[in-house]
């Protein structure tokens, strides 16, 4: 029997049959390679259904056959719009299972790192979904800020997308006087650029009509969906992994939690434009409170000597050998430590058999979770409002796929 | 305690005021006066490939090189270190004995391979090395037609690279396009500094 209704339930002259629509995998505005199954009844979306898996690399298989410190670099690859915090995430997943606490400096470096991850992931953010809804413009000015930000990582760690930073017990490299210096001036100019971004699109009527009231989750469906990172505070929910379960130096920064009152697209986007000016001040005053000292840790098995070591002394090559090819062995166990990535909750699952390399290692990635909200947040809403509602959820498939 | 770092985030409700400038259309004109502003400012784009490049910070890695010492010898002793390390093995090294002085001790690199098409530039190799004969430098010009190029050989390896080690960086320098039978090169003149923002 052909069902005559509409979406409302009523009787309609004109039928209309209900439309299956691929979006994606190659649609400019899906992301990188969303495959968005989207049933339609005219413009009205029914259903939506993400089929993911397109960048699958099997990141967490691979982790089995690799020495722990060689895992960083493929970190790098999940979410490489901010490649820092997973660093971060899967180091001190490590850390947490050797038992080990680093220095006072690698903990200030390491949040610097994350937080300018955090403004460069951000900044793409919004950038892209200034483009996806027609807002051309602050896409051009968001990547000005990016560049000085990866300019920044250029200097620090000599990448710019795939950084490499963290390692375990430490960071690779200190931080130079030009790096505080240049960090500082980013500092000083970011929020008034931000500001910017504000006047281009707070303000803005195509904007507001483009996001207000679209996608609406309400705070309880999105705790069930397992949403995190700005988009469950964009829900109203104060949940921030830095405020309620501290790691590294958070519980010593004074820095506001921004969370949203209606769950809509619109809270989303405000969160991240005010998250943006929190990690600025949380910059500030890593960089005013960062104490001089060792940047690893003095645990030679975790850590080789330095290089200039090396070259000179045998005993130190002895042991820089041995590192590279052995590596260090990890104490039996399992770990979990979940950080506050820019998208959400990132967590390391690691089981460890007392070998160099993990048994097992689960990744929780905020991109894959927050994306089954797709379907909850779309369904009623026109096709175009599937755009803003995607990219008000920020996936990033390097991360969602694995 | 925690309930005191929560800021809620300021939603404007249209009122009265909020029509009145939507109808002189004072949302435009705040947006359109940036991008104007911007329209009369200096560009910061870089003029690349043509006619400016930047040339990256000393800690960049770019693609391999092999170093030699001050009397010309290879620095690398095949001591497969790089191998082990490499979190993608891309990295093929054989060695062989040789006592004609070509390098630094009397093994050296029969084979020295990367494939740049499964490098992460990690810069692992160049940690694990522990006569600083690897080295990942500044050239970040890779794009090839084909596969095969993208495997790079000792002999390759061992030029010298664009930018010298101890040349500082982070700036931007005249360059040249240069369109040659292997392909496009873009010559750094690292001396003609330019100034930007």
């Amino acid at each position: 029997m052909v069902d005559n209704r509409d979406i409302n339930g009523d009787e309609e002259a004109v039928t209309t049959k209900e439309l299956t629509l691929s979006f994606g995998p190659q649609h400019p505005a899906s992301h990188g390679v969303l495959h968005l199954v989207l049933d339609l009844q005219g413009e009205k979306v029914l259903r939506a259904d993400p089929d993911i898996g397109y960048l699958h690399r099997g990141t967490e298989k691979l982790a089995e056959n690799l020495l722990y410190p060689q895992f960083v670099p493929y970190t790098d690859r999940l979410d490489y719009m901010c490649a820092m915090s997973n660093n971060l995430g899967y180091v001190l997943a490590v850390e947490k299972l050797l038992g080990i606490e680093v220095p006072e400096r690698a903990k200030y470096l390491r949040v610097i790192a994350a937080e300018l991850s955090r403004l460069a992931g951000h900044l793409v953010c919004i950038g892209a979904w200034g483009v996806d809804l027609g807002a051309m413009t602050v896409l051009l000015y968001a990547f000005r800020e990016r560049e000085m930000i990866l300019d920044l990582f250029e200097m620090l760690c000599g990448g710019r997308m795939t950084l490499t930073y963290m390692r375990i017990g430490g960071v690779r490299w200190d931080a130079t006087d030009l790096f505080k210096e240049k960090c500082a001036e980013l500092c000083r100019v970011m929020p008034g650029r931000i500001d910017e971004y504000e006047r281009l699109l707070t303000g803005n009527r195509i904007w507001i009509k483009r996001n207000k009231n679209v996608g609406v989750i309400s705070a309880e469906d999105a705790i069930d969906l397992g949403l995190s990172g700005p988009n469950l505070r964009g829900s109203g929910v104060s949940w921030d992994l830095r405020r309620d379960e501290p790691y590294l130096v958070y519980d010593r920064l004074d820095f506001e939690i921004p969370v949203g009152q209606v769950g809509d697209c619109f809270d989303r986007y405000l969160v991240r434009i005010e998250e943006m000016r929190q990690s600025v001040r949380i910059i500030e005053q890593c960089l005013r409170d960062m104490p001089d000292g060792p940047f690893v840790v003095d645990m030679p098995e975790i850590v080789p000597p330095p290089k200039q070591d090396v070259y000179k002394n045998m005993e130190a090559l002895i042991h820089h050998f041995k590192y590279v090819s052995h590596s260090f062995k990890v104490p039996k166990g399992e770990v979990y430590h979940a950080i506050e990535a820019p998208k959400g909750e990132l967590g390391y699952y690691i089981v460890s058999d007392g070998s160099e390399r993990p048994f097992r290692l689960k990744i929780r990635v905020p991109s894959f979770v927050n994306l089954q909200s797709t379907d909850h947040m779309s369904r009623g809403e026109y096709l175009a409002d599937v755009v803003a509602v995607i990219s008000s959820l920020d996936p990033v498939f390097g991360e969602c796929d694995k | 305690m925690n309930e005191k770092k929560v800021k809620i985030v300021k939603r404007d409700t249209p009122g009265a005021l909020d029509l009145a400038k939507k109808t002189v259309f004072l949302d435009f004109i705040k947006g359109l006066s940036i991008t104007l502003r911007y329209n009369l400012s200096r560009s910061i784009t870089i003029r690349y490939p043509d006619e400016e490049k930047w040339i990256p910070y000393p800690r960049f890695r770019g693609a391999h090189t092999l170093n030699r010492d001050e009397e010309g010898r290879e620095l690398c002793v095949a001591c497969e270190l790089c191998v082990k390390a490499c979190p993608t093995n891309c990295i093929t090294v054989v060695p062989m004995e040789d006592d004609t002085g070509k390098g630094i001790a009397d093994r050296v690199a029969k084979v020295w391979e990367v494939d740049l098409a499964r490098c992460f530039f990690c810069g692992y190799c160049e940690d694990a090395c522990p006569t600083t004969a690897v080295r990942l430098g500044r050239d970040y010009e890779l794009a090839c037609f084909e596969l095969d190029k993208a495997r790079k050989t000792k002999e390759e390896l061992l030029k010298p690279q664009s930018v010298p080690e101890d040349f500082e960086g982070g700036i931007i320098v005249q360059a040249k396009l240069q369109r040659t039978k292997s392909g496009i090169k873009v010559k750094p003149n690292l001396w003609k500094k330019k100034e930007k923002k």
